[in-house]
């Protein structure tokens, strides 16, 4: 009796699962559905509606949707969406899963012609390079830069040596207030490591030889450096909220998006940012946005006009802007680098040496699994920064399966 | 006499009660408090300037989540997939136990006895194939996509059951004599001798649902569509930083909880008592 | 789950609807009962059955939830046991998961049963104290996580202010491992309002000629807590003890909002110490692209819990004879 009721039950599930797949998939008016992060600001969303009206107004016949997700739960909403069917056409795509959609097939290679690879800068257009082969356009590329508390802090430092010491003497002059916000050993610490590694004139990983390079001296030095940092900088002044900008502690490392959070809620604050210290080489990491056309979805070609149209020299400021990054087209952002204000000049100075993170498929995990705590067990003095950086190479290898 | 020997009794509760509730009566004044006040050396209570020492409380906050941060539509859409989900997943439960309590058909036992196990799966377990059944549906990214998946509970038609068993018999024997059908039994005499258990189920079916966080994180895409816990988690992470937005965010989702609970807290304290609930 | 004030209910052979059967109503009878139990199947195959069988499904398949699963038999199962390299924290998140039972349950419990003890022992006032001892546990995990993450910060929340008070210097709770599981415990307690309910529902049961006889044999009130009040509380306190045991086993929607925000990626807290079972398993998931081990985690979860409400059963039978 169970089985004939069970059968039943899964044979209505079936009759409503497909007519469902009949109600959805059908007309043949040029609909393209496109995924993004939902809008930073009222403002942008003005912006994003704009644009979307522009190319509908450009492409007769076509109709665009948008679908806004928050940031945080996009992926998880993504991948649900991938699992049951329903795939957008054309999406922004976290910069380490391009990889990881490409080799499955996921997303689809961008065919020749749709753009002209000279117009974007080279590190946000490296981001969707897999095997030689583009699968996405960047729209926007970010970084991080040195925010310091002009009161605290006179002078920005410039070297690892002076960072040090500014940092020193901040908690010195004041033992309430911390020399600088030192990144953590979790996700986000771990995303901007490498930027560091690489002022030391270090790299992660070498991908032709398959070798890890972050157990290597100048990986080694650059956590050392935030070691360092941290006599300078407890950690219960610095976790507490808001701690650069209540004036706790002289610097942090974040991004354009704080400049404006920060003038607009602690008015009173005297800041500016400078690009990140170094060592040997000026370097730093790039974040931003990678939009990806999906190998299910449909309208292929219009997907692409869609995401060529974002990034051409008219459109790309206003959307970088609308997403908080700044242009990735060559010809729009040296239009109006001057229009982006005093504040975000030493993020575009960083971006100019910004590299992007390996496009390994397990990146995610391994920035999250093996590198995030294994900055944190030097951080907490539970290892020294060699042994916590071999320990982790070690890991990576394994879970990679490169051998040493 | 007597009365002298609990005033320490006296004293701990209200330092216990204390403790419960202090957690939101700091969310509520920093909901009051306007941007950099809530920084303070000493943790001030009241929606103080930090600046003139002065009491100027504000709404501005509450604007501000309800228009741009979307908690406004998101309260409606709480309100209207528990309205819902509620009565008709009361409908379902109660249904189904009487037929477990009172009718006897072959293979009942059995039935109820698979059913009681699939009780024991982890949720989480569920978590993605429920994304499927509910896309192959067409439900996913939609309201009803909320509300069928969770139209039932095996827990809810247990306790129901249970309860069900407890009344005499006699009753409805005598209404069957009298010709009735089984459903003009069930609403005439069972439904009202289980006013106390319904309510109970009810309630804490609609506490469950409003606070729910997992589910409609997974099927809701749109974020037009999001709940109040949803729109709240996502106003954490935007606007992290700001906790006076933040806390009248948690404001809004917190107080038709405690209305409820306060209205009916006769109800909901018997009704746990009777069934150990642990939600 | 069922509480002991249910033990004593009648049990399926006993009950009065079995008697009730009439001739001639049968078959109509049996048609009325499927057509009842109909919704509640459909939902229990369709949302309960068939995910459950699914998803043992994928715990046998390498599964990114993009393409098709890839059957690989135990591989999961064997891996997440043994290949440290495979899953660095699968162990790290079941150590904490039993940190967090092996505080957060007997802390509950004991912050119910004084309350439970407290509110009994007064007349006027006990329905307001019940009521304020109740609200934290009908708050959402969402507003939870958020009051939480503002109060146990290390510079301007209120918990360190008032430790400050008795002389105890600021901590930075939510950032030291030694630190997290402790205030995630405490959270928990704090929301301990429907055992307190059912502690106070099992005191009220306690037949007061009992208590009396021990106060004529000149029992001080601990003596009478520890010979007669508690024992007769034990159902109770096992009952919740399971149930509390189960649930914290499943901590999830408390730990992913309050290490979730400040744009960083939920990681699970400092050094993984608040990386507990079921967060794990998430991140695999739905963001490491796992779901074939996660459906494997969640398996070795539902065996664990089977075997714990097995335990309970026979604890229970023990009790009885």
């Amino acid at each position: 009796m169970i089985r004939r009721v069970a059968g039943a039950a899964a044979g209505v599930a079936l009759v409503a699962g497909l007519s469902a797949c009949g109600g959805s998939s059908g007309g043949d008016s040029k609909t393209l559905t496109f995924w993004m992060y939902q809008d930073r600001t009222p403002q942008a969303g003005q912006v994003v509606e704009k644009l979307r009206s522009g190319f509908e107004k450009a492409n007769p016949g076509v109709s665009l949707k948008i679908v806004k997700i928050p940031k945080d739960d996009y992926n998880t909403k993504l991948g649900s969406a991938i699992a049951s069917g329903s795939v957008p056409d054309v999406g922004i795509l976290d910069q380490p899963l391009v990889a990881r959609y490409a080799l499955d097939g996921t997303i689809a290679a961008l065919p020749a012609g749709v753009i002209d690879e000279k117009t974007y800068y080279q590190g946000a257009l490296d981001t969707n390079r897999v095997n030689d082969k583009l699968y996405g356009l960047p729209v926007d590329h970010t970084c991080v830069a040195l925010f310091y508390n002009k009161t605290l802090v006179p002078t920005p430092p410039k070297t690892w040596d002076e960072l040090l010491a500014t940092s020193e003497k901040v908690h010195a002059d004041n033992p309430k207030v911390a020399g600088m916000v030192v990144p953590k050993g979790d996700g986000y610490g771990a995303w901007m490591w490498p930027g560091v590694v690489a002022g030391n004139g270090g790299q992660m990983v070498d991908l032709k030889s398959k070798k890890i390079l972050w157990d290597q001296p100048p990986a080694v030095a650059a956590l050392q450096l935030w070691v360092d940092l941290m006599k300078s900088s407890p950690r219960e002044i610095t976790d507490s909220d808001q701690a650069f900008a209540n004036g706790l502690a002289g610097m942090m490392i974040s991004g354009p998006w704080d400049v404006a959070t920060i003038k607009d809620q602690f008015p009173d604050l005297q800041f500016s940012v400078a690009p990140l210290p170094y060592k040997t080489t000026p370097a730093g990491n790039i974040g931003g946005e990678d939009a990806v056309v999906f190998s299910k979805g449909k309208n292929a070609d219009l997907a692409w006009k869609w995401l060529a149209f974002l990034g051409n020299s008219t459109n790309n400021t206003e959307f970088a802007q609308a997403m908080g990054g700044f242009p990735v087209n060559v010809a729009a952002a040296e239009r109006d680098a001057s229009t982006f204000g005093a504040d975000q000049a030493a993020f575009l100075e960083q971006l100019k040496v910004a590299q992007s993170r390996p496009p390994l498929p397990q990146w995610i995990q391994i920035n999250d699994e093996v590198i995030a705590p294994a900055l944190e067990a030097a951080l907490s003095g539970k290892s020294t920064a060699q042994q916590a950086l071999t320990d982790a190479a070690g890991k990576a290898r394994a879970l990679l399966g490169w051998t040493a | 006499m007597k009365s002298a020997r609990l005033i320490p009794v006296y004293i701990c509760l209200v330092v216990l009660a204390l403790i419960s509730i202090v957690p939101f009566l700091w969310m509520l004044s920093t909901s009051f408090k306007h941007g950099s006040d809530v920084y303070t050396k000493v943790p001030n209570l009241l929606p103080v300037d930090k600046k003139t020492g002065e009491f100027a409380p504000t709404t501005e906050n509450y604007d501000y989540v309800l228009q741009i941060g979307g908690l406004g539509k998101a309260f409606v859409n709480s309100v209207w997939v528990c309205l819902i989900l509620v009565p008709a997943k009361l409908l379902v439960d109660a249904l189904a136990a009487y037929a477990f309590a009172r009718i006897p058909f072959p293979g009942r036992d059995k039935i109820f006895a698979v059913l009681l196990a699939g009780m024991m799966i982890p949720t989480i377990t569920l978590l993605v194939p429920r994304i499927f059944v509910t896309q192959s549906i067409g439900l996913f990214d939609s309201q009803w996509g909320l509300i069928v998946p969770n139209v039932a509970s095996v827990l809810d038609i247990f306790l129901l059951r249970q309860f069900f068993l407890s009344i005499p018999s006699e009753l409805e024997e005598a209404a069957l004599i009298d010709g009735a059908g089984r459903m003009q039994i069930f609403w005439r005499v069972i439904v009202p001798l289980s006013v106390p258990v319904l309510s109970v189920v009810t309630i804490t079916s609609f506490i469950f649902h409003w606070n729910d966080l997992v589910w409609p994180l997974v099927v809701l895409n749109d974020p037009d569509k999001y709940t109040l816990p949803l729109a709240l988690q996502q106003l954490t992470q935007t606007e992290s930083g700001r906790a006076y937005y933040i806390m009248a965010g948690a404001t809004l989702a917190v107080v038709p909880v405690i209305a409820v609970v306060m209205i009916f807290q006769r109800r909901i304290m018997q009704g746990i008592a009777f069934t150990g609930l642990k939600t | 789950m069922v509480s002991p004030v249910l033990a004593d209910k009648p049990t399926a052979t006993t009950e009065p609807g079995r008697h009730s059967r009439r001739p001639g109503r049968g078959r109509r009878d049996h048609l009325v009962a499927w057509l009842l139990i109909t919704p509640a199947l459909i939902y229990f195959v369709g949302f309960l059955l068939y995910p459950a069988l699914a998803a043992l499904y994928y715990s046998f398949t390498d599964w990114n939830l993009r393409t098709t699963p890839d059957w690989v038999g135990l591989a999961n199962y064997k891996d997440l046991l043994f290949d440290d390299a495979k899953y660095p924290h699968f162990w790290q998140s079941i150590k904490v998961t039993l940190q967090y039972t092996i505080i957060a349950v007997p802390l509950t419990m004991v912050a119910a049963l004084v309350q439970a003890l407290l509110i009994n022992a007064i007349r006027r006032g006990s329905n307001l104290f019940r009521l304020l001892l109740f609200l934290p546990v009908v708050t959402a995990e969402a507003a939870v996580g958020a009051i939480w993450r503002w109060l146990y910060d290390p510079q301007y929340g209120l918990v360190n202010a008032v430790i400050g008070l008795v002389g105890i210097p600021k901590q930075n709770w939510l950032n030291t491992p030694e630190l997290v599981i402790p205030a995630l415990a405490f959270i928990a307690a704090w929301q301990c309002g429907i055992s307190m309910i059912i502690y106070l529902a099992g005191l009220k049961g306690i037949p007061s000629s009992i208590t009396e006889a021990a106060i004529i044999d000149g029992a001080n009130p601990w003596q009478r807590f520890r010979r007669v009040t508690f024992p007769m509380l034990r159902p109770t306190t096992f009952y919740l003890l399971v149930t509390g045991v189960i649930a914290a086993l499943q901590v999830f929607g408390l730990v992913y909002v309050i290490f979730s925000g400040r744009g960083q990626s939920v990681t699970g807290g400092p050094e993984q110490s608040g990386l507990t079972y079921v967060l794990h398993l998430y991140l695999y998931a739905f963001r490491y692209d796992a779901m074939g081990a996660a459906c494997a985690m969640s398996f070795i979860l539902f065996v664990f819990i089977m075997i714990i409400t097995v335990l309970q059963f026979k604890f229970v039978k023990q009790e009885a004879s």
